[in-house]
């Protein structure tokens, strides 16, 4: 005696359910533009503290997107991560590393190609790390990744000599002239390289989400592990596999926000895991795992980096950790209620 | 049946699995012809969960061999089962509720190259296997969307699609509807065409006779009979040979059963349950029985406060509370279903398991009676019989009779005067059971109101002094408990007979 | 089954130490072990003095760990609390300062010091009760949450001292409570505190019926639940308490360096963690105790001060923190597999 919403399949949803998962499927979008709008309409002139004039101005919008680029490089991977229900809180130690790693290496002499894929190398490796505590030893994520936080952020502050708070140019060595372009020249519409990289990284998962066995497999993981493993499917490898490119994407972030700010600082990625699991919940990641769309965390990125900037224009600095964990908070909470409500229908 | 060649798909021989003390599956052999609906049939502890459980790979036979398709098959694992041609299909779903149909179907089988699954004949594949068991399922749609039926419909086609010839089917219809469980049949029926096996098992005699061609009997542990249902003849005989002449029963009507009503239900009707009604009284045992899924668990919560119902439950004349810890506070305890998950603390000790439902007991303005919760426990290792070397041995570490023994401890210990027992004997060896049937029973004869919910009919006839039968939700008929009580016609109520279907 | 009268000797014989006793006297061990070896390798650190530092130095990371252990007893995280210290440090400070400064900065509200500290205390209290809604009520992982009312505490603390500090224009008896020292010597209140809140915690987690409901939870969720354990109430006391402590961590603070600075108890979370995991306290089910996060806490304060004392640079304390708790936590596993095989 069931009763007749649950007899039918997806073609026969009701109104109310239909509404709903568009509502799910979208929302994330017209919260972008509702937040463009809102900044683009404040008369930004009228604020003493910051005098740039229109939010939609060019120069604006180039440059809340070349430092978006070490967000915009980690949501993606960070998304598959969470799909599958785990977490890394190690990314803005291993952000930090990589900075300094290529900052270090870029100023004794390696060139650009070499220092960049050695650092990704490093990142990869710090992954594999986190893979193996998580999934060889079976220490809970949360604490094998809170222990990899503070190693990596310890060696990172150690790459840096005593007395100088990160590496740049001085003590007769000199940051190249090529060091910080990756994150600031203009190479195509007046976008730095590490923004398209982060854009081809996006690209790249969202077709190995929708057609990659490691997509799938996150989702598989994250869904129901029984079933997984029962199908066959090596879930402890999918885990090490995430842990690892998620790696590689930390270790991107750190290499173009040591470019863009022209130095590696060991505390260049702090609190990055907290903006990450922002953003994958504002892209309505559930923590569950199972749900998650690569495609919504970019725009749920662009969101955060449009609000943080916007804000600064607005509100001094000392406004942003309220801002970001209220909204983590209110983004957590709306999730709940809207997979409630997914539930009920 | 087509009037195609019959050949033996799945053959078992002298195939034996002894336990401790027990031979739970004793010299049993029988065999499977192609494309058939076999049934697999007998009472609660005949051996047919174990049997089927070496057909998975999920046990190791004591001794006996069992052959598939012609060549000798002794799986470790459901893959390796699968593998062997013989897939099975669990009662608890095993899909991805985040994935499409098709993306579930093919879970675990994609073809990729470079991580990338590349197109192949495998999606059209699926695709025409669920178009030709169940069309009306959109193989884009996501899981999520779909009724438990439609979901296991999707198990059965990756069962069918993964080359598997044989399908294993566990009471597939405990949590179907009406609707749903014809077209699950449909379902099978299909399936038989297209040359696949399956093993159906199910309580449910009705649809036993409905849907299947031949019949396997199994009771205590030993093979009775295997042969086509057209040459049973009907309900009283499948039943008699499920239950032989011989149920043992030892039931002695108890005095001191009081007149007082002390739990009086009316109406109660949940998700699971339609309406409801009964009454316990003092010093009373009661049994519900009924096959899995008839609602004997849901009824035990409810009245423990642990499940939302609608409808009345008085105790003592007081409707009942909304939480355990009203219940408990009201005098009722509850022996959960499953005493690892939701009985027992099992990392820890039997000291620290046996006061959790009486702290005021133990403690004075929230400070611990140190000495008294050393008693405490002391006195029930001795009154229950726990077999163990000390009160500080983890809960985890005793034997299964034991553990339940700790749970009893924890419900007296909360001074309650009605117990419901859920299943008070499962997994428990045979000597622990008669210790356990003697607490119950004292626990009685001092007073105390007392429901067993067991799916074993010789644990209901055995203490019971009136049982209740479930059948889906309802309560379908209240029996006096008896010499002359008429077991043909307890079993045929609680396989969803009607009255007068039998004799 | 007739009640004998005796049998209770022979049970008794048979009683060992629990693992949690074990855990903790390997814990303890290992603390008095370290701080040996350092004795040996490090000039002067054998002295009495040191002893009492190593303590009295970490009076508020081990005042946090007591709540935090039993969160994490329960199955639960609390990072929020170095968030907590800072805006309760810096809501008594806003409080207390009087009206009328110079600038926004040394502009309070003007309460008496007495009602300043109740109110901050309320400040924190308030976060606390966040943590229990967004766990408790919409089931959101405590990890998240935590982290989040983190930010918002310390948000709101950056806030009102324009993320700097506030630290002029106060009243004179605001220093008096961190500053007091207690019995003629040179300890100070907060320390005495501390002690005093360690020894209410053993208590109550070894002899009040308070403490061990934390244990069942953690042991078993559902087993409390069907056992007429109000669960939802008990973590949402948990977390108020741990608020509470953190407040007052912060007041005292806030009195000691007589400023309200946004910045302090910064990492003290990861701290009051680290030192629950050292001492034995594991989030996997009911297991730890706070005695064990008491050497947890010495364990971590020898090792920081010993490399100190070698000359390593502080930046090493990262890397010794994260192995300590590696190791931790893989000899815990692997000592309870051994001795339970």
């Amino acid at each position: 005696m069931m009763s007749i919403t649950q007899q039918t399949n997806a073609s026969e949803l009701t109104f109310g359910a239909k509404v709903s998962g568009f509502f799910q499927n979208y929302y994330i979008y017209f919260v972008l533009v509702a937040v463009v709008a809102i900044l683009a309409s404040a008369n930004l002139d009228q604020f003493d503290l910051f005098e740039r004039g229109n939010f939609l101005n060019k120069r604006n919008i180039i440059n809340i997107l070349r430092i978006s680029a070490p967000l915009l490089v980690l949501a993606g991977t960070f998304t598959l991560l969470m799909v599958s229900g785990y977490i890394d809180l190690s990314v803005g130690s291993v952000m930090g590393l990589s900075a300094v790693v290529y900052a270090l290496l870029a100023i004794n002499g390696v060139p650009f190609l070499p220092a960049f894929v050695l650092t990704m190398i490093i990142g990869a490796g710090l992954g594999a790390i986190n893979g193996l505590l998580v999934v060889r030893l079976n220490i809970t994520p949360v604490i094998a990744t809170l222990i990899t936080l503070s190693l990596f952020k310890g060696a990172a502050l150690l790459l840096v000599q005593d007395g100088v708070s990160a590496i740049k140019s001085g003590n007769g060595l000199k940051m190249p002239s090529w060091f910080n372009s990756y994150g600031r020249e203009g190479v195509l519409l007046n976008l730095p390289a590490s923004f398209w990289v982060a854009a081809a990284v996006t690209i790249l998962l969202i077709i190995i989400q929708n057609r990659g066995t490691l997509g799938k497999y996150a989702a598989a993981t994250g869904g129901n592990p029984t079933a997984a493993k029962l199908s066959g499917i090596n879930t402890g490898r999918t885990v090490f596999t995430l842990y690892v490119i998620v790696g590689v994407s930390a270790a991107l972030a750190g290499i173009a926000r040591s470019s863009f700010m022209s130095l590696g600082d060991p505390l260049s990625g702090d609190g990055m895991e907290l903006t990450a699991i922002l953003v994958v919940l504002l892209g309505g990641t559930a923590f569950s795992g199972g749900e998650g769309k690569v495609l919504r965390s970019f725009v749920g990125a662009l969101i955060i980096m449009a609000l943080t900037v916007g804000m600064l224009t607005i509100v001094p600095a000392y406004y942003q950790a309220f801002v970001i964990g209220s909204a983590l908070l209110l983004a957590a909470a709306s999730n709940h209620f809207i997979s409630q409500k997914g539930k009920a229908s | 049946m087509t009037g195609q060649q019959t050949f033996t798909v799945l053959s078992v021989e002298e195939l034996t699995k002894d336990y401790p003390g027990v031979r739970a599956v004793d010299q049993v052999s029988f065999v499977i012809e192609n494309s058939t609906i076999h049934c697999l049939v007998g009472e609660n502890g005949a051996g047919k969960s174990t049997l089927v459980k070496m057909l998975t790979g999920a046990l190791e036979p004591t001794s006996g061999s069992m052959s598939v398709n012609g060549k000798a098959y002794a799986p470790t694992s459901p893959q390796e089962a699968r593998e062997g041609g013989l897939a099975t299909l669990f009662q608890e779903l095993h899909v991805v509720d985040e994935l499409t149909v098709l993306e579930n179907l093919t879970l675990g089988m994609e073809k990729s190259r470079f991580g990338f699954l590349i197109k192949s004949d495998l999606e059209d594949r699926m695709i025409k296997t669920l178009a030709a068991i169940e069309p009306s399922i959109d193989p884009t749609a996501r899981v999520s969307s779909l009724s438990v039926a439609q979901k296991q419909i999707i198990e059965i086609a990756r069962a069918a699609s993964s080359g598997a010839n044989i399908i294993i089917m566990d009471e597939p219809t405990a949590a179907l509807s009406e609707r749903e469980v014809e077209r699950l049949f449909g379902v099978i029926r299909r399936l038989r065409e297209s040359n696949v096996t399956v093993i159906y098992i199910s309580h449910k005699l009705d649809e036993i006779f409905e849907l299947g061609d031949n019949v396997t009997v199994l009771r205590d542990g030993k093979h009775i009979a295997t042969k086509p249902l057209s040459e049973v003849n009907g309900r009283a005989e499948l039943i008699e040979m499920m239950i032989g002449r011989t149920v043992f029963q030892n039931y002695t009507p108890r005095a001191g059963i009081g007149d007082k009503v002390v739990l009086q239900a009316q109406g109660v009707t949940n998700k699971l349950l339609k309406n409801v009604s009964f009454d316990i009284k003092e010093g009373e045992i009661v049994g519900f029985y009924g096959l899995v899924g008839a609602g004997k668990t849901e009824i035990a919560r409810a009245l423990f406060g642990a499940d939302p119902f609608e409808g009345s439950v008085t105790y003592k004349g007081k409707p009942v509370g909304t939480t355990p810890k009203e219940a408990i506070a009201s005098g009722i305890a509850l022996v959960p279903e499953e005493r690892r998950t939701q009985g027992l603390f099992t990392e820890l000790t039997i000291r620290e398991n046996v006061p959790v439902m009486n702290l005021p007991r133990v403690s004075k303005s929230g400070i611990f009676k140190a000495r008294d919760v050393r008693d405490a426990s002391l006195r029930y290792v001795d009154q229950l019989g726990i077999a163990t070397s000390s009160i500080e041995k983890h809960a985890e570490k005793l034997s299964g009779g034991n553990q339940q023994k700790v749970v009893f401890a924890k419900c007296l210990f909360s001074k309650a005067d009605l117990l419901l027992l859920d299943e008070p004997t499962r997994g428990v060896d045979v000597g622990a059971k008669t210790e356990i049937y003697d607490i119950i029973k004292e626990l009685a004869d001092e007073g105390d109101a007392i429901a067993v919910f067991s799916s074993e009919l010789e644990e209901v006839l055995g203490i019971c002094d009136r049982v209740f039968l479930m059948f889906d939700g309802h309560l379908q008929e209240e029996i006096t408990n008896g010499p002359d009580v008429d077991i043909a016609h307890i079993l045929n109520v609680v396989t969803g007979g009607h009255e007068g279907d039998v004799i | 089954m007739s009640i004998v009268t005796e049998p209770f000797q022979i049970l008794k014989l048979h009683r060992k130490m629990s693992d949690e006793a074990f855990i903790t006297m390997l814990v303890t061990m290992v603390a008095i072990g370290l701080f040996l070896t350092a004795s040996f390798l490090v000039p002067n650190f054998f002295q009495w003095q040191n002893v009492v530092n190593l303590v009295t130095n970490n009076w508020a990371v081990i005042s946090l760990g007591i709540g935090v252990s039993f969160l994490l007893v329960s199955g639960n995280f609390d990072l929020s609390v170095g968030g907590i210290v800072a805006l309760s440090g810096v809501l008594s400070v806003w409080f207390a300062q009087s009206t009328g400064g110079t600038n926004p900065l040394s502009t309070g509200l003007g309460f008496p010091y007495p009602l300043a500290t109740i109110c901050a205390l309320g400040g924190a209290l308030a976060i606390g009760a966040m943590n229990a809604l967004f766990v408790v009520r919409f089931k959101i992982p405590s990890i998240i949450v935590t982290l989040g009312t983190m930010m918002v505490a310390r948000g709101i603390a950056q806030i009102i001292t324009h993320g700097s500090q506030r630290n002029t224009n106060l009243p004179s008896e605001f220093g008096f409570l961190g500053n007091l020292t207690m019995f003629g010597t040179s300890i100070k209140l907060p320390v005495v505190l501390m002690i005093v809140l360690l020894l209410i915690a053993v208590f109550v987690e070894r002899k009040m019926v308070f403490g061990r409901i934390t244990y069942w939870i953690g042991a078993n969720p559902e087993a409390a639940d069907l056992s007429g354990i109000d669960r939802a109430w008990h973590i949402t006391k948990l977390y108020l308490f741990s608020a509470a402590i953190a407040g007052v961590v912060g007041i005292l603070l806030a009195s000691e360096y007589q400023s309200g600075f946004s910045n302090r108890g910064l990492l003290m979370e990861f701290d009051a963690l680290v030192i629950a995991l050292l001492g034995g306290v594991a989030i996997t089910g009911g297991f730890g105790s706070v005695i064990g996060m008491f050497f947890g806490a010495i364990i971590l304060a020898v090792v920081t001060s010993a490399a100190t004392g070698l000359v390593l640079s502080p930046d090493w304390q990262f890397i010794l923190k994260a192995v300590a708790v590696f190791l931790a936590i893989v000899t815990q596993t692997w000592a309870l597999a051994r001795r339970n095989r």
